[in-house]
């Protein structure tokens, strides 16, 4: 009896070990009572912040199921968009999310600056941050500092620089394509360095392929037509663009996702909400009667059709 | 072409200053002749006046041959004023220089005796024994002067000691005069240093010159912890240092770092230094070694110590005002920026990028989120082209959205399209002949939105206005 008591202790311990290497929350009848000391790196709780605050729910469950509760904190986050057209999707995307990590944080600890490191062809192509469009998009422009390097190993330095400083409460890293001199060794010590300075790292991959990283986890953001905007008595005007939208696929994560997202941001209640998939308007060309689901990039990722003759390098896939 | 300087040999042979080239070989056949080059020669005196910097930091040049150093108060730090110039003489002799040196009262009374007489020191009451026996240039006047002087009969400065002065003024310009007592020292006459003296300084005098880039890091720091006191004795924080190496061949290295709070630990000082000497990491060449080490501070502003508590919470600031000197020491001022709105209804101009040195702060002191009032414009886009894009779009004329558009070389159509907003010019800064701009948001099949903007009025402005893209929205 006491020997079965004893493997089963064993066989817990073990359990929750696996568990918290591969960054799951077990259920909480399995804990058992010695594991008390040994808490997840993660879930240590810091000082003035409650232990449920691991995670930031973006407020559609659907997506936050996929995430196991919301937007992981002190994390790497990768989001990649699929040519540098998209780069105002995905820059879109990003901001969103650094105003609700800004807003949490100014409640939480007092950290009220985001960092942005951007890109010298990316800012080229795609743009600088405009101060006017900052503030019409949720995030006032004075909580903002923008860094200009002239390199991918500047920006690196920047960015582990700007998370040591623990003045921020997200760092924005822009990069662009798949540079050489930013692998996964490159890609985890920034993660470490994210875990250990509680500040959420945005890793913007412009017009870059899949590639192996340290991110918990990696989304495709493109292009969504935006939503029409409200009027009040509830309709909608028609032919208007309002509030921006987002396709969001996911291509890394825990849990897998079943199928693709279409986000709404609204820049007054500073939120997420998310989109009926969308139909063919009238006007255009009929889709079939029945089509199928959009199945997401994981969802058949051994089939998925290889382009043709664009090869990046065999050996980098998730 | 003329002979504008010789060496003693030269002098010995016969030659004269402005004479003839030609002639001189005439003289001497085997006369070797360099071109002169007065940038060059200005910048070696440059250098020779900044390896005097370890003298005193008052070092001003002096025409194209001549160094002035002011050293009062500072000759006891080297044994007394003979012992100062003797050590000034030798060193530059080791360089392979031949120089004359006075030390006087006046620099009016060095100049002369250092070029016409022979004397080495001058007390406090000798200047007129001193002076009397030089002749009339000596005094820094210019040639007419002197002839005219001397066809009076005044060839020796000890003449016009016992003249009546208001007659000299009167024939000859105040100007002599006015020389006339800067050599003897009854006006003043200060000398502008070359460089910002500064506030505070500590140096460091080593016995072995040192090379490698740990110790003078490690040097460093210990002035940075003598610098403290004296910060502290006066309620200061530096703003603007600099780190000046003396090397063991006679070239000065100088090395400036900025903070953007006022700083007074030494560990941060030091860590300024360490990042400015990694992004100078080739261009940093200790020579031989440095024998001389000094920290000055440049720029210092009153420092308001705050006491702080044992949660150690109040360090955001701190932790921000580091990043942003780390970066400013590594990459310049102007990696790390901080978007500035600024009152003006072209876009390009309402936004501006300022180095965050300046604005650190005023970042985050507004509370987070505050309600602000709405514009009343429409929605600006989330990026920027620093300048607009020309695109070929077809469009309803005169006012209409486009329908579809070529940008970069690929062809959009557009689905649905917001506008115009019509932004007239700035007639008050580009002039009254500029043209008025229509903005459209326009979204295309996929979902990707724009902001493009028709340049000029059809027929009241313009027949063939363009078609410009300026922004991405999200």
């Amino acid at each position: 009896m006491a020997g079965n008591a004893v493997a089963r202790e064993a066989l817990f311990a073990l359990r929750e070990t696996i568990a918290r290497i591969e960054g799951k929350v077990l259920p909480a009848d399995a804990t058992c009572v010695g594991s008390k000391a040994e808490k997840p790196f993660a879930a240590r709780p810091k000082p003035g912040e409650e232990p449920s605050s691991r995670f930031l729910p973006l407020g559609v469950p659907a997506f936050d199921a996929v995430l196991q509760g919301g937007l992981p904190l002190g994390e790497l986050m990768e989001f990649r968009g699929a040519e540098l057209r998209d780069a105002g999707a995905v820059t879109g995307f990003a901001l969103g999310l650094c105003v609700l990590l800004h807003r949490h944080f100014a409640k939480v600890t007092g950290r009220p600056l985001v960092l942005w490191i951007g890109e010298k062809v990316v800012a080229m192509e795609a743009g600088l941050p405009l101060v006017q469009g900052l503030q019409d998009f949720g995030l006032p422009a004075n909580h903002l500092l923008y860094a200009a390097p002239k390199g991918i190993d500047e920006a690196l330095w920047l960015a582990e620089a700007g998370l040591e400083s623990r003045a921020f409460s997200a760092v924005l890293l822009e990069v662009r394509g798949n540079p050489a001199r930013f692998g996964l060794t490159e890609s985890r010590r920034l993660s470490l360095k994210a875990r250990a300075a509680g500040c959420s790292l945005l890793l913007l991959r412009q017009a870059g392929e899949e590639e192996a990283s340290s991110a918990v986890f990696r989304l495709r953001i493109g292009p969504a037509p935006a939503v029409s905007r409200r009027l009040a008595d509830g309709s909608t005007l028609p032919w208007s663009l309002g509030n921006p939208a987002f396709h969001l696929a996911f291509e890394k994560s825990r849990q897998p996702a079943l199928a693709d997202f279409f986000l709404e941001w609204n820049p007054h209640d500073r939120q997420f909400s998310a989109l009926p998939l969308p139909t063919a308007a009238a006007g255009e060309k009929p889709q079939p009667a029945h089509s199928g689901a959009l199945l997401s990039a994981s969802g058949d990722r051994p089939h998925r059709p290889q382009p043709l003759g664009h090869v990046v390098a065999l050996h980098r896939a998730s | 072409m003329r002979l504008t300087a010789l060496d003693e040999v030269a002098e010995r042979i016969g030659l004269k200053k402005l004479q003839g080239v030609a002639e001189a070989r005439a003289i001497h056949p085997k006369l070797e002749v360099i071109m002169a080059d007065a940038a060059a020669d200005r910048r070696f005196l440059a250098a020779i006046a900044d390896w005097c910097d370890r003298y005193t930091p008052l070092v001003a040049l002096d025409g194209e041959d001549g160094i002035f150093l002011d050293i009062t108060g500072c000759a006891h730090l080297f044994g007394g004023e003979a012992a100062l110039l003797q050590d000034v003489l030798s060193k530059l002799q080791q360089f392979g220089l031949d120089v004359r040196a006075t030390i006087s009262s006046s620099p009016g009374l060095s100049w002369a005796i250092a070029r016409y007489g022979q004397e080495t020191i001058v007390g406090d009451g000798e200047a007129e024994r001193a002076l009397a026996p030089l002749p009339l240039s000596a005094l820094r006047l210019d040639e007419q002067m002197v002839l005219s002087l001397f066809k009076v009969g005044l060839r020796q400065i000890g003449d016009l000691f016992h003249k009546p002065r208001a007659p000299l003024a009167r024939r000859f310009g105040a100007g002599l005069l006015l020389r006339l007592d800067q050599a003897l020292g009854r006006d003043e006459e200060p000398i502008s240093p070359r460089r910002p003296v500064a506030s505070l300084s500590v140096e460091r005098r080593l016995a072995e010159p040192v090379q490698a880039e740990e110790d003078l890091l490690h040097l460093a720091l210990q002035l940075a912890i003598a610098l403290k006191p004296e910060l502290e004795r006066q309620g200061l924080g530096g703003r603007l240092f600099e780190l000046l190496l003396f090397r063991v061949d006679g070239a000065v290295l100088r090395l400036s770092a900025g903070a953007s709070l006022p700083l007074r630990e030494p560990k941060r000082m030091a860590a300024l230094f360490r990042d400015r000497f990694q992004a100078l990491h080739d261009d940093l060449d200790a020579g031989f070694g440095i024998e001389i080490i000094r920290l000055n501070v440049l720029q210092s502003e009153s420092f308001s110590a705050e006491q702080q508590d044992f949660s150690g919470s109040g360090n955001e600031q701190a932790g921000l005002g580091t990043f942003i000197d780390q970066v400013a020491a590594r990459f310049g001022a102007d990696c790390l920026l901080a978007p500035v709105g600024r009152q003006s209804h072209l876009p390009e101009r309402a936004s501006l990028f300022v180095p965050a040195a300046e604005v650190v702060q005023g970042l985050s002191k507004t509370p987070p989120l505050a309600v602000e009032a709405t514009p009343c414009r429409s929605e600006r886009p989330l990026r920027l082209f620093r300048h607009p894009e020309i695109v070929e779009a077809t469009a309803a004329v005169p006012e209409g959205p486009p329908v579809s558009f070529r940008w970069r070389r690929t062809l959009h159509r557009v689905r649905r399209a917001e506008g115009p907003e019509r932004l007239a010019s700035e007639w008050w800064v580009d002039g009254k002949n500029t043209f008025t701009r229509d903005y459209f948001r326009v979204e295309d099949e996929v979902g990707r939105r724009y902001w493009l903007y028709r340049e000029g009025l059809y027929e009241r402005e313009t027949n063939a206005p363009l078609w410009y893209m300026q922004g991405v929205f999200a």
